[in-house]
């Protein structure tokens, strides 16, 4: 199942690194990954998202765990979360295009950031389905010629932020 | 948890407040840190502390004249990684490695990698090109970092020189506590050369590091956990102790034989915790595993309680997890490490802690509630076990059997010598025919396997351990991997003894060969090699070396190579075509086990093969 994973990471040369490499030493691929500094100058948000069975996320956390850098892990998948991503898509647009786009715009809630000629730049911001048609709709009135997203990000519903080791990596049991 | 700062203690640091070169940072935090050895090869990037460790030295000069901290130069970077390793296996303290930038560095990444696979806390100090040259390819320039932060416990680059000092305090912190590993600190030149003051205290934060540790170290076992741990082992007829490295490095030893011995559970090691149970106890059953003893290998068939001390299940143990002591009721599971527990096999009942503590714990609760467990059945059926299934080998061949001579070591060594060894067939006799009374007497690559780690981690352990007989019993393959470190021996005057076992080739691929590819031996026979082991050993200054190649020798000159006085060196040309038994196949469970000629099986031998990916 995919799994959504917030990591807050030491700001240190190679940090990332590290952690990204956990990632392929042990046989799994990042399927998106977001990286963004908090409000501790020292301390940087990663937001992964990966595919894996419960049992061997829950195994691949504990392995993150064990890295130095690593302050703290929360698996938001575990818990009720909100998760959002951002998507900036330019689009080639054919005569005419534009009538659609603002369509489409309306449609999704999206903003338009830029209108040219034949071509146009739209922000979006919503969970992962959204985007997805998103962008699969705006192919179809232009050409995509840039579609960026941030990847997910993602906070736990409730108040709980991010988890205590002792209590999600079992210590007895 | 070993050192301490000397002056901490008392107040102040007397050097707080000095201004000091980042090289007389780093060799000041050693000295504090209790380091008494360096091993290193020198070179441009590490100039500044090379130099650093030479005037520390000059100046702090031992009542007899010697160098407090002394430089150990190995032929190969490769060579200090494992003496430092060898240092740490055999004292239980921090190894210190020092080389220079690019090759110094990368030769050190195979020793890193076989200590995190084996936890082994060493701390290796690199130089790195000036930080204005880092990322321009500059000359001898790797990027270590990068590198090492796949293999090692961590890695530090040292960009802001004052975070030096803090910086290599907090490696030995992370080295040693936890499950202990190598940590490498990368330290540009002109940080090396960089002018500041010297705190004499402070560390890293370290905050998910430490917040973690501590949730460890605060983690007590509960009268609960005691309840049901004492209520499983009150169902079982049959308990075993599964012990791992984890009980070594864990200093862990004492705690697990009093509750071993308190209630009668035979104890099985792996080849890791060698040592952990005295060998020649009555209820200890040696090593378990691929190789372990028939007998162990059979108790594990047997038993119906498994508790794992310091364990991981590994391949070697665990071929096939699901068949892997296939009638236990319960599984107990004691680590320091969480990512353990439940990583191969799930586990009935865990604990992550503070491996020596909780033991005693358990055992004062079992005190405490007067807890009585009757195990006569089980010791008899040990004590057949053990005398039915015993290890034995061609005693009446012709030619040189290897276990007939590390049985006459042993015979010598009486289970009190510090026994390295490289990989392979020679590693596998060693720990099957030593008796090891104590921890921290056996020395081996498990983990990784590494060729050649024999020799290296022999010297170091003697550094470690003036007091002790230190023995590298290695094959004629590992020995050629670091055949430039017999120099080292005798540069040092280290009364270390260097068996090779020659066997011409490297007799575990060819054991796989002939079991698994019909004999085709791809690579691995070396008949035709021209290496007069005895001559390289004379010719790098051994007084004592010989070769032994009758049989009818055996026993007079090994008597004199175990009485030599200096470093000694015995070649054996045994019978090339000696197996190790008993072996489980790599995947297979342990009714598969095959016993060999000389050892007797309680099953059928098995008549399937693996597939050619499941062997590894």
């Amino acid at each position: 199942m995919r799994h959504v994973i917030a990591v807050l990471l030491q700001n240190e040369v190679g940090a990332l690194t590290r952690m990204t490499g956990l990632f392929s030493t042990r046989g799994y691929n990042i399927d998106s990954l977001n990286v963004a500094p908090t409000d501790d100058p020292a301390v940087s948000r990663v937001t992964l998202v990966i595919e894996g069975s419960d049992a061997a996320i829950a195994q691949l956390n504990t392995q993150l765990a064990k890295l130095v850098d690593v302050v703290n892990i929360h698996d938001m998948t575990l818990g009720e979360h909100f998760e959002r991503e951002l998507a900036i898509v330019k689009l080639k647009l054919a005569p005419g295009g534009y009538e659609q786009v603002l369509r489409l715009a309306a449609d999704f809630g999206a903003e338009i950031l830029d209108d040219a000629e034949n071509s146009c730049t739209i922000q979006l911001t919503g969970g992962l389905a959204k985007v997805d048609a998103f962008v699969r709709d705006a192919a179809r009135i232009g050409t995509l010629a840039a579609v960026a997203r941030s990847g997910s990000v993602a906070v736990s519903k409730g108040e709980v932020t991010l988890s205590s080791y002792a209590r999600v990596h079992r210590l007895s049991g | 948890m070993t050192t301490q700062l000397t002056a901490g203690r008392t107040g102040e640091h007397p050097l707080a407040g000095a201004r000091m070169t980042g090289a007389d940072i780093v060799v000041q935090v050693l000295a504090d840190e209790g380091v008494d050895t360096i091993f290193g090869y020198s070179g441009g990037a590490i100039l500044p502390t090379y130099d650093a460790v030479f005037r520390y030295n000059d100046a702090n000069r031992r009542p007899d004249g010697t160098p407090r901290i002394p430089l150990i130069v190995p032929a190969n970077e490769q060579g200090a990684g494992f003496m430092a390793a060898g240092y740490a296996r055999a004292s239980g303290k921090v190894g210190v490695v020092m080389v220079t930038s690019g090759p110094g560095a990368t030769n050190t990444v195979t020793p890193v990698r076989d200590c995190m696979a084996d936890s082994v806390p060493i701390v290796v100090i690199c130089g790195q090109v000036p930080r204005h040259a880092i990322g321009t390819d500059a000359f001898q320039e790797a990027p270590v970092s990068a590198i090492m932060g796949a293999v090692a416990k961590h890695v530090f680059l040292v960009t802001n020189p004052s975070a030096l000092e803090a910086t290599v305090r907090s490696a030995f912190e992370l080295a040693r506590t936890g499950r202990p590993g190598p940590v490498v600190i990368d330290i540009p030149k002109d940080v090396q050369n960089w002018e500041g003051r010297f705190a004499g205290a402070g560390a890293l934060p370290l905050t998910g590091y430490r917040a973690r540790l501590r949730a460890v170290m605060d983690n007590r076992l509960t009268d609960e956990s005691c309840r049901r741990l004492y209520e499983m082992l009150a169902g079982s007829e049959r308990p075993l102790i599964y012990a791992g490295g984890g009980v070594i490095n864990g200093n862990a030893t004492t705690a697990l034989r009093n509750f071993a011995d308190a209630y009668g559970i035979p104890v099985a090691t792996t080849l890791m915790a060698l040592g952990a149970s005295d060998t020649t106890h009555p209820l200890s059953l040696h090593m378990l595993g691929m190789h372990g003893m028939a007998f162990a290998n059979y108790a594990v068939e047997d038993c119906d309680m498994l508790i794992a001390v310091g364990a991981r299940f590994d391949d070697r143990v665990a071929g096939d997890p699901a068949r892997f002591a296939p009638k236990v009721r319960y599984i107990a599971h004691f680590d320091v490490d969480v990512s353990e527990v439940g990583k191969v096999k799930a586990v009935t009942w865990h604990h992550v802690g503070i491996l020596s503590r909780d033991l005693d714990d358990l055992l004062a609760y079992g005190r405490r509630v007067g807890f009585r467990k009757q195990l006569e059945t089980w010791h008899r059926e040990i004590a057949g076990l053990k005398e039915r299934h015993r290890l034995n080998y061609d005693r009446e061949s012709r030619l040189i059997q290897p276990c007939a001579v590390i049985e006459e070591i042993n015979r010598i060594a009486k289970g009190e010598a510090i026994i390295a060894t490289g990989v392979g067939q020679h590693q596998m006799w060693a720990a099957q025919y030593f008796d090891f009374r104590e921890p921290r007497l056996w020395l081996t690559s498990g983990s990784m396997g590494t060729m050649g780690f024999g020799l290296p981690a022999a010297i170091g352990a003697q550094f470690a351990r003036r007091d002790r007989v230190v023995i590298d019993i290695d094959g004629d393959g590992s020995m050629r991997m670091n055949l430039g470190e017999l120099e080292t021996a005798t540069t040092y005057g280290l009364p270390v003894k260097v068996v090779v076992l020659n066997n011409f080739g490297d007799g575990m691929v060819r054991q796989w060969q002939k079991l698994y590819y019909k004999g085709r031996l791809s690579g691995s026979d070396k008949s035709l090699h021209r290496k007069d082991f005895v001559r390289a050993a004379e010719a790098d200054g051994f007084e004592f070396a010989k070769r032994l190649d009758r049989k009818e020798d055996l026993e007079r000159v090994i008597g004199e190579f175990m009485r030599f006085p200096g470093p000694a060196f015995l070649e054996v040309i045994i019978d090339p075509d000696a197996g190790v038994y008993p072996m489980v196949g790599p995947g297979q469970s342990y009714d598969k086990m095959i016993t060999g000629d000389f050892i007797r099986s309680r099953e059928r031998p098995p008549d399937e093969t693996p597939g050619p990916s499941q062997m590894f």
